[in-house]
C-alpha cells in the first residue's frame, strides 16, 4: 500500500471526472463511489472523503447524475447516484480530453526516441 | 422552509450513513469501535466544513446568507432606534422630494404619449425658423407624405378646434375641444375604441359627407355617464348632427398633455365645422400635427433621409408654397423638449434640486453610519478575527444599509404622495384646457424605488468599506484607529455649515412668502368677488358681424340686468384672477422708451360701461366708459393709477394720449384713472393695465358678470336660459362664480406656494438636524476615552457637556453667519418681486435664534452622552 509521497492529491476537475467514471458501472453510494476511486487507482490517488460530497452534490445540481434514496443491501436508507444521459456524454467528453492531455504531456516527458 | 430542512436532514443522513459503513469496515478490519468511529471521522475530514462545502454546491447560500445579513440588520436597527429613525427620515425626505418632483417633471414633460409601443411614434412636419420644434403641416402635403413614405406602418394627422357641444339641437351648447382626425389616426397609434369603432378610410374622402364621431372617454363618462348604448346616437357640434361611432379607451388621452380633448371627427368634417371652405386644399394653410409609427426595424434617419427626397419633390412640384419648407422627424420626446424649453429647464431645475437633497440626505446617513465606524469597530474585528471575509462584512453592512433605504423609500411614497396632493390643489378655471395628470403612477414608484436604491450605494458604500477596513489589532485593543483625516471632518463641517445656512434661507422665503400671501388674500384684489356669476360666451363661430356682434353683445347685458335677481350686469374681455390675460402694445405720446424698445406691452381688458360699477373699482379721476362711447367717437382709455404715475408721473393724466398696437396705431385718450386692483394673480405688484372700451374695439369671446342680490350661484341656470332665448347656437364655457374662482385661483394655489416653500424649509431644517447630530455624535464616540479620562481625573459632567455643545454651536454659528446675509438677501429680492407683505427683518433674527437653539438641542443629545461616560468603562478598553 503506497505511503506518504506516493500519494497524489487529486487535479482540480480531475473527481469530477473519475466519480462519473465510477458511476458508470452503476449506481453507488458515497461510501462507495470513495472506496472505488481509492481502489480504482491501487491508493495512489488521494481522496479526501469529506471532499467527495460537495462534488456529487454540484454534478445532481450541473444534471450529470442524479440522485435516489434507497435501500441498502443490508436494509438501511441510502443515498443512491446514478449517471443521466447528460452525464454518460460529459464522460465521453472528458474521457477524450483527457486522453488527449496525456498523449500531449507523454510527448513532452518522455519524447520518442528516434 | 419545509424543503430546506428536508434538504439539511438528507445531508446529515447521508453522512451518518458515509461514517457507519466505514466504521463498520473498520471494525471488520479489527479496530475496536472507538478507534473505527475515530479514523472514519478522520478519513472524512472536518464534518462542519464538509456540510459547509455541500451547502454552498447546492447554489443557495447566497439566499442563506441574505437571510442571515437580513435577520442580523434588522436586529441592529432595532437595538438603535433613534439612529434608525433619525436615517430612514432623512432617505424618507430625500427618496419623496425625489418622487414630488418627478411626478411634476414627468406631468409637465417627462411622460410619453399614452400609445402602446411611444417609442415607434415620429413627430413629422415642417421647420421653420419661426417655431421650435416640428411645425404643423397642410393637408395636401400630409397626403403627400402618407403617400408616399415607406418607412411609416401608419400616419396620424390632427387638428384641434373649440366646437359648441349639445346632446339636443335645441339645447344650449356647451364649449368642447374637438380634434379632427384622419382615418388611419387610432390605427397608426394603435389606440383600439373601447366601444364601437374607430374611422373607416371612406369616412374621411369625402368633405363633409360623413358627419361620424369618437368621443374620448373623459367626456362620455362626464356627460354621458358612460352609457353603454350610446352608439349610434346623434349628437350636436357647432350645430351639426353627429353620430357617435366609437368611444375611445380611458387610457388614451389624447396626444396633447394640456389638451383636453372630448371629440374626434373625420378630418374631411373640418371644413363644416370650422367655417372654412378652403382649409384641406391649400398647400400653404399649415393647421394639421403629424405623427408617424415607424415600421418595425425602421430607423429615425431612414424616416427622415425619405422626408427629404419628398420635400424636395414637393419644393419642384409647388415651389410658391413649399420651397422653403424642410420636412422633418423628430422624436416625439425631442420634440416635447424643443417645443417647450422653459418647461424642460423647469423640469431639469426640478430634478437636479431633488437630486441635491438626496445627496445631501445620503451624506447625512453616511455621516451617521461612519459616526458609529468607531462603535462598531470592535464588533467588526471580532467577526474578522473569528473568520469572516472583509467582503462579506461589506454585505453585511450595506444590506443593513438596504433595509434603511427600504424603509425610508417607503415613507418616502408617503411624503411623496403629500406632494403630489399638493401639486394636484393646482387647478385651472377653464373647461377646454387642462393640467396634466400629476399622480404616483407606476413610473413614479419605479423611480421612487430606484432612487431608493441608488441611495443605498450613496450613502451606505463608504462607510461600509470604512468600518470593514477597521485595523484588526488596534480595535480589538480598543485603540483609536490612527486619526481620520482631518480634511475628511473638514469636509464634513462644511457641509453641515451649508445645510445650516440653506434652512435659514429656505425658513426665510417661508416666512415671507407666508405673511405676503396672507396680507394679500386678507387685504383682497381689490375689485368685488361676492356676489358675481360670470359666464364665458363665444359668439357662434364667425356668422356674426362686428355690428350683429354689438346688438348681441346689447340685449344680452340689458336681458341679464333686468332679471330677477340680477343687480346688474356687464361684460369684460378679462376678468381678474383668470389664467388668461390679454395683453396690448401701447407707445404713450412723448415718452421716450429705452433703445431698442419701441412700445410697451400692458395687461388689458375690453369692458362694457358697467363694468366698473358692478366689479366695485372706483374711478378716482375722470369717468368711466359711456354708451355714448362708440366706433364713430375718438377712442378712450381708463388707466389704473400705477400705469398714470409710470408714465405721466406729476401730471394730470386725463386727456394724455398713447398709440394702441405700436407706433404707428390708433391713438386714444386717457378718459379717467381707476384705482389699483389686483389683475392676474392675488401676490402680484401693482402693475400697469389699461381698460378699452367694448364699444369701440370689439371682441370675443367676452365674459358676461351678473352682479346677484342674493346667492351668486342660483343665478347661473337662468343666465343659460336667457342666453339661449338670444342664440340657440351660442356657446358657453368656464360658467363659474367669481367667488370659485378667487377660492381656486389665490387662495388655493396661493397656499400651494406657500406650502410648498414651507416644506422644502421644514425638509432642508430636517436635513441640516441630521448633518449637525452625525458630526457631534461622531466627535463624541472617537472621544469617548478622553472624555473618560477627563471625568476621571476630576472634570465636571457639565464642563464635559458644555465642551460637546461648543463644537455643535460653532457649526451652527458658521452656518447663520453664511446665512443671515444670505437670508437677508433672499428676502429683500422676495419683497422687491413679490408683494408688499409685512415681514420684516427683525423677524428674520427671531428666526435665526430659533435655528440656533434647534440645532443645539441636536448637539445636546450626544453632548449629554459624552458627559455620561462612565470613566472606569471609557479606561478599560485600555
Amino acid at each position: 500500500m503506497p505511503t506518504g509521497d506516493d500519494r497524489i492529491d487529486l487535479l482540480q476537475g480531475t473527481l469530477d471526472m473519475l466519480i462519473l467514471r465510477t458511476l458508470l458501472f452503476g449506481p453507488a453510494h458515497g461510501h462507495a463511489i470513495a472506496h472505488a476511486i481509492e481502489r480504482g487507482s491501487q491508493e495512489v490517488l488521494q481522496v479526501e472523503h469529506g471532499s467527495l460530497y460537495p462534488a456529487l452534490h454540484r454534478l445532481v445540481r450541473q444534471g450529470l447524475l442524479s440522485a435516489k434514496d434507497g435501500i441498502s443491501e443490508n436494509n438501511r436508507k441510502a443515498r443512491y447516484y446514478s449517471l443521466t444521459a447528460k452525464g454518460r456524454k460529459r464522460l465521453t467528453a472528458e474521457n477524450a480530453k483527457w486522453d488527449r492531455l496525456t498523449r500531449a504531456i507523454g510527448l513532452i516527458m518522455q519524447p520518442a526516441e528516434e | 422552509m419545509g424543503l430546506w430542512r428536508r434538504r439539511e436532514e438528507s445531508l446529515d443522513e447521508e453522512i451518518q450513513d458515509y461514517l457507519d459503513r466505514e466504521t463498520r469496515e473498520n471494525v471488520d478490519a479489527g479496530m475496536s469501535l472507538d478507534e473505527a468511529r475515530q479514523a472514519a471521522r478522520r478519513k472524512l475530514g472536518p464534518m462542519l466544513r464538509v456540510k459547509e462545502d455541500v451547502r454552498s454546491a447546492w447554489g443557495w447560500s447566497w439566499i442563506e446568507h441574505l437571510w442571515q445579513d437580513l435577520r442580523y440588520g434588522c436586529r441592529s436597527l432595532r437595538q438603535n432606534p433613534g439612529f434608525t429613525t433619525i436615517a430612514v427620515l432623512s432617505i424618507a425626505l430625500g427618496v419623496g422630494a425625489n418622487c414630488a418632483m418627478f411626478t411634476a417633471a414627468d406631468a409637465l414633460v417627462l411622460r410619453p404619449l399614452p400609445v402602446p409601443r411611444y417609442n415607434e411614434v415620429l413627430e413629422v412636419g415642417s421647420t421653420t425658423s419661426l417655431r421650435r420644434g416640428v411645425d404643423l403641416a397642410s393637408y395636401p402635403d400630409y397626403l403627400s407624405i402618407r403617400d408616399s413614405s415607406r418607412s411609416f406602418r401608419g400616419t396620424a394627422a390632427i387638428a384641434f378646434i373649440p366646437a359648441g357641444f349639445s346632446l339636443r339641437p335645441e339645447a344650449l351648447p356647451q364649449l368642447k375641444m374637438a380634434a379632427a382626425v384622419n382615418a388611419g389616426f387610432f390605427d397608426a397609434l394603435e389606440v383600439t375604441p373601447t366601444l364601437g369603432r374607430g374611422f373607416s378610410p371612406q369616412e374621411d374622402s369625402v368633405p363633409g359627407r360623413d358627419a361620424v364621431v369618437v368621443l374620448s372617454h373623459d367626456l362620455w363618462a362626464q356627460e354621458l355617464a358612460a352609457d353603454s348604448s350610446i352608439l349610434g346616437r346623434k349628437i350636436h357640434l357647432n350645430g351639426i348632427e353627429f353620430t357617435v361611432i366609437g368611444v375611445a379607451p380611458e387610457r388614451f388621452t389624447g396626444v396633447e398633455p394640456f389638451v383636453r380633448t372630448g371629440f374626434y371627427f373625420p378630418i374631411a368634417m373640418y371644413p363644416r365645422i370650422s367655417g372654412d371652405a378652403r382649409i384641406l386644399e391649400a398647400r400653404d394653410r399649415r393647421f394639421l400635427r403629424l405623427l408617424g409609427r415607424l415600421n418595425p426595424g425602421a430607423r429615425l434617419a431612414q424616416a427622415q433621409a425619405e422626408l427629404s427626397s419628398i420635400d424636395a419633390n414637393l419644393a419642384r412640384v409647388y415651389p410658391e408654397t413649399d420651397r422653403d419648407q424642410r420636412l422633418t422627424a423628430l422624436t416625439e420626446f425631442q420634440n416635447r423638449v424643443q417645443q417647450d424649453p422653459v418647461d424642460a429647464e423647469l423640469v431639469w431645475t426640478l430634478l437636479g434640486l431633488a437630486g441635491a437633497v438626496l445627496c445631501v440626505a445620503c451624506a447625512n446617513v453616511a455621516g451617521l453610519l461612519t459616526s458609529r465606524a468607531p462603535v462598531r469597530a470592535r464588533e467588526m474585528s471580532v467577526r474578522l478575527a473569528i473568520g469572516a471575509g472583509r467582503v462579506r462584512l461589506i454585505r453585511q453592512l450595506l444590506t443593513e444599509s438596504a433595509l434603511i433605504a427600504v424603509l425610508g423609500g417607503l415613507l418616502g411614497l408617503a411624503v411623496g404622495y403629500a406632494g403630489v396632493l399638493l401639486f394636484r390643489q393646482i387647478q385651472l378655471p377653464t373647461d377646454l384646457v387642462t393640467f396634466a395628470y400629476i399622480g404616483l403612477d407606476r413610473r413614479a414608484l419605479l423611480f421612487g424605488l430606484a432612487v431608493a436604491s441608488i441611495s443605498v450605494f450613496l450613502f451606505g458604500l463608504i462607510p461600509a468599506i470604512r468600518t470593514a477596513r477597521s485595523d484588526l489589532a488596534g480595535a480589538l485593543k480598543a485603540r483609536d484607529a490612527a486619526p481620520a483625516g482631518r480634511s475628511r471632518v473638514w469636509g464634513r463641517s462644511l457641509l453641515v455649515c451649508a445645510q445650516v445656512a440653506l434652512a435659514l434661507v429656505l425658513l426665510t422665503a417661508t416666512m415671507f412668502f407666508y405673511r405676503g400671501v396672507s396680507y394679500s388674500v386678507s387685504h383682497g384684489p381689490g375689485s368685488r368677488i361676492d356676489h358675481l356669476a360670470m359666464m364665458s360666451l363665444a359668439p357662434s363661430q364667425q356668422s356674426y358681424n362686428e355690428a350683429q356682434m354689438q346688438r348681441f353683445y346689447d340685449r344680452l347685458v340689458g336681458q341679464a340686468a333686468q332679471m330677477n335677481g340680477v343687480k346688474a350686469a356687464t361684460l369684460a374681455s378679462v376678468v381678474p384672477m383668470k389664467n388668461t390675460q390679454n395683453l396690448v402694445a401701447i407707445v404713450p405720446e412723448g415718452f421716450r422708451f429705452p433703445t431698442g424698445e419701441d412700445r410697451a406691452m400692458i395687461l388689458c381688458s375690453r369692458v362694457e360701461e358697467h363694468y366698473f360699477d358692478v366689479m366695485g373699482i372706483p374711478i378716482v379721476e375722470g369717468r368711466g366708459f359711456l354708451r355714448t362711447d362708440t366706433p364713430q367717437t375718438p377712442r378712450l382709455a381708463v388707466v389704473n393709477q400705477n400705469l398714470a404715475a409710470h408714465y405721466w408721473p406729476g401730471q394730470d393724466p386725463i386727456g394724455k394720449r398713447f398709440r394702441l398696437d405700436g407706433p404707428s396705431g390708433p391713438w386714444a385718450q386717457v378718459a379717467g384713472v381707476a384705482k389699483n386692483t389686483k389683475y392676474a394673480w392675488i401676490g402680484e405688484k401693482p402693475q400697469d393695465f389699461v381698460f378699452l372700451a367694448e364699444r369701440q374695439t370689439p371682441w370675443r369671446p367676452m365674459t358676461l358678470m351678473a352682479e346677484s342680490i342674493g346667492d351668486s350661484a342660483g343665478l347661473i341656470a337662468p343666465l343659460r336660459e336667457m342666453i339661449r332665448g338670444l342664440d340657440s347656437n351660442m356657446s358657453i364655457f368656464d360658467v363659474r362664480t367669481m367667488e370659485d374662482m378667487y377660492q381656486m385661483r389665490a387662495v388655493r394655489t396661493s397656499n400651494v406656494i406657500v406650502e410648498t416653500v414651507a416644506s422644502m424649509g421644514l425638509m432642508g431644517l430636517l436635513l441640516a438636524l441630521v448633518g449637525l447630530y452625525g458630526l457631534v455624535a461622531y466627535a463624541v464616540n472617537r472621544r469617548t476615552k478622553e472624555f473618560g479620562i477627563r471625568l476621571a481625573i476630576g472634570a465636571k459632567p457639565v464642563s464635559v457637556l458644555s465642551m460637546v455643545l461648543r463644537q455643535g454651536a460653532v457649526l451652527a454659528g458658521c452656518g447663520l453667519i453664511v446665512g443671515i446675509p444670505l437670508s437677508v438677501a433672499a428676502g429683500r429680492l422676495l419683497k422687491a418681486g413679490f408683494t408688499e407683505g409685512d415681514a420684516e427683518f427683525p423677524h428674520l433674527l427671531l428666526l435665526a435664534v430659533a435655528l440656533l437653539a434647534v440645532t443645539l438641542a441636536a448637539a445636546y443629545l450626544p453632548a449629554r452622552r459624552a458627559s455620561r461616560v462612565d470613566p472606569m468603562t471609557a479606561l478599560r478598553y485600555e
